[in-house]
């Protein structure tokens, strides 16, 4: 005689499961705890961590006041639905995408020249590729002013040239080096961006190239393809998991870019935004707002990219 | 197609990537080099620095004269900064271990989920600082809440470091041995498994803690007293001295960063890879 009484059942399951949690009985339980205690310390960082603050971020953006949080309003969320807000995203998104694409096309090349061609001191090379990732985004800003600033080293090499050069300096309006210099503006920006982002994307994508079939490659070059065809109809169709992965994992360190853009100050993107706004103002509210959006998106975007895309994220 | 026209793409695209990497290997390490040779000129109007060697940025980028403001020399804030990272190394190495053990060794329902929270970092140091000044306010500006921001931030890193020694290793053999001859479990753990990894562990440290010690998008925001972190001592020099100072200042962090990348050598990892190879 079976008794219908789910809400009862669903409570004696949940009990059984954290009585055999704290004092198992099977191996199988015994197994479950040991996976709990592992996993634990990372909960307990994350939550206290993380999920905590992020609550209160939110309870921040609804607040009232200032300097208490307290009451409940939609203001400010209001507030972002401006155009002002709009124009600082759409900033970050396009420049976004262009750093992207451009810091994995290039990621490919690297990619591929250290793992198909069999060059040199391969490890020094891999080492000197992935070095400016330990760098901080404000560094590598500074290696673009002296690249590429008033006082750059290829800035003045362009003056030096066209000066001494007729022909050339003819084609550029003015000789003197602050005009030829661009760190501070939005190219310079993207150089100091792909700074940071091509070194990523080449590591993510060497991981992609280290489990190609490479028996595939071998038998279209026996049947004849040359080494542009293998690449196109070969290795590329395998390797678009993996540079699907990277673009997405590149994409959102785009976004999150932040040193980089406070000391070049060329374009306004949000992470710049917010910052000026708790330094400037201290608008707390509308920045926890901004910041709220900004992380629903970066959650979003990274979940649906990884399930829908055929993105492969392998580390 | 002929078989002339077939044969030339070859030697073309190879030229072109070739090229692509010359290029973009100057570009990254170009200006490296450029900036710490620089220190030691005096000046740098025109193409090349001039007027070598100097140390007098050197002296006051280390502290060893008297200057004001932002020009003062490094002080406290690199020991604070290395005792910092090496707190939040700490922490990271209690999480990260078990969950990449736990990640490689079980099958659970939601292991794919918890994979991809624990490898990818899901908040960025922007938005955890200005959420940090709020929840924890009286530990606003202290050490704590650095290192607690640190190791929540560099996670990822020790614990795709460790997954990938795990997965190189057989777990479950390594386990069942250990248990057959007696140990525990977490006896097996703590004697057998961990110190099998030792590298994978080693590895992720030493990145952690480098990756920690220049963290500045947390910092910045959440700092407000104390002993400078190092990344802040980099920001201002940057945003207001003169460049060869700055250059000064940063060459001290590419000494440091060089300095790591040799002991990381040690273990096997070449630089500041994801995988270890």
């Amino acid at each position: 005689m079976a008794t219908t009484n789910t809400e009862g059942s669903l409570v004696e399951s949940a009990r059984g499961t954290l009585t055999g949690v704290i004092s198992p009985t099977t191996e199988r339980e015994r197994e479950y705890r040991r996976i709990f205690a592992l996993v634990l310390p990372f909960a307990v960082l994350a939550v206290f961590g993380a999920i905590v603050p992020l609550v209160k971020l939110v309870q921040i953006s609804v607040s009232v006041s200032k300097y208490h949080t307290s009451g409940f309003t939609l203001q400010f969320y209001r507030s972002l639905l401006s155009a002002g807000f709009g124009y600082y995203v759409f900033n970050t998104l396009w420049f976004g995408v262009v750093t992207t694409l451009a810091s994995v096309a290039i990621g490919i090349a690297l990619a591929h020249a250290l793992e198909k061609y069999d060059l040199p001191f391969k490890g020094v090379l891999v080492t000197l590729v992935s070095f400016p990732i330990s760098l901080p985004g404000i560094v590598a800003a500074f290696m673009m002013i002296i690249l590429f600033g008033n006082t750059g080293f290829v800035t003045n090499a362009i003056s030096w040239l066209t000066t001494t050069a007729p022909i050339i300096s003819g084609l550029i309006a003015d000789h003197s080096s602050t005009d030829v210099g661009f760190a501070t503006s939005v190219l310079g920006l993207f150089f100091g961006y792909c700074y940071s982002m091509i070194p990523r994307a080449t590591l993510l994508l060497r991981g992609s190239y280290a489990e190609l079939n490479t028996d595939a490659e071998e038998a279209a070059r026996t049947l004849g393809a040359t080494s542009f065809e293998t690449f196109r109809y070969v290795t590329l169709p395998q390797l678009r998991p993996g540079i699907v992965g990277a673009i997405i994992l590149t994409f959102r360190t785009a976004m999150a870019l932040f040193g980089t853009v406070l000391v070049l100050k060329s374009l306004n993107v949000l992470t710049l935004r917010i910052s000026r706004l708790i330094n400037v103002s201290f608008d707390i509210q509308t920045a926890a707002a901004m910041s709220i959006v900004f992380f629903a998106f970066t959650i979003v975007f990274t979940f649906i990219g990884l399930r829908y895309t055929a993105a492969e994220v392998g580390a | 197609m002929s078989a002339t026209s077939r044969l030339r793409t070859g030697p073309i695209g190879r030229a072109a990537v070739y090229g692509t990497f010359v290029l973009t290997l100057v570009f990254l390490i170009g200006p490296i080099l450029a900036t710490f040779v620089s220190t030691f000129a005096s000046s740098w109007t025109g193409v090349l620095p001039t007027g070598f060697v100097t140390l007098s940025h050197w002296e006051r980028a280390l502290g060893m004269t008297n200057t004001v403001g932002s020009s003062r020399g490094i002080g406290a804030g690199l020991q604070y900064s290395v005792l910092l990272a090496l707190g939040g190394v700490l922490i990271n190495l209690v999480v990260g271990i078990p969950i990449a053990y736990a990640i490689v060794r079980y099958d659970f329902p939601g292991r794919n989920l918890l994979s991809t929270f624990a490898v990818l970092p899901l908040v960025s140091g922007l938005i955890l600082g200005i959420a940090f000044l709020r929840t924890y306010p009286k530990l606003s500006g202290t050490g704590i809440s650095l290192i607690i921001g640190y190791s929540l931030l560099k996670a990822p890193f020790m614990v795709i470091a460790v997954k990938s020694s795990f997965e190189a290793m057989d777990l479950r053999q390594l386990e069942e041995s250990a248990r057959s001859l007696g140990a525990s479990w977490p006896r097996a753990f703590l004697t057998v498994i961990v110190p099998n990894a030792a590298e994978g562990i080693v590895a992720g440290a030493i990145i952690c803690w480098t990756l920690a010690a220049a963290e500045f998008n947390f910092s910045y925001i959440v700092y407000s007293r104390g002993a400078k972190p190092f990344s802040l001592f980099l920001f201002s020099n940057i945003s207001n001295n003169g460049i060869l100072q700055a250059a000064a200042a940063v060459s001290i962090y590419f000494l440091i960063v060089a300095a790591i990348t040799l002991l990381l050598r040690t273990t096997g990892t070449n630089g500041f890879t994801y995988a270890r190879s």
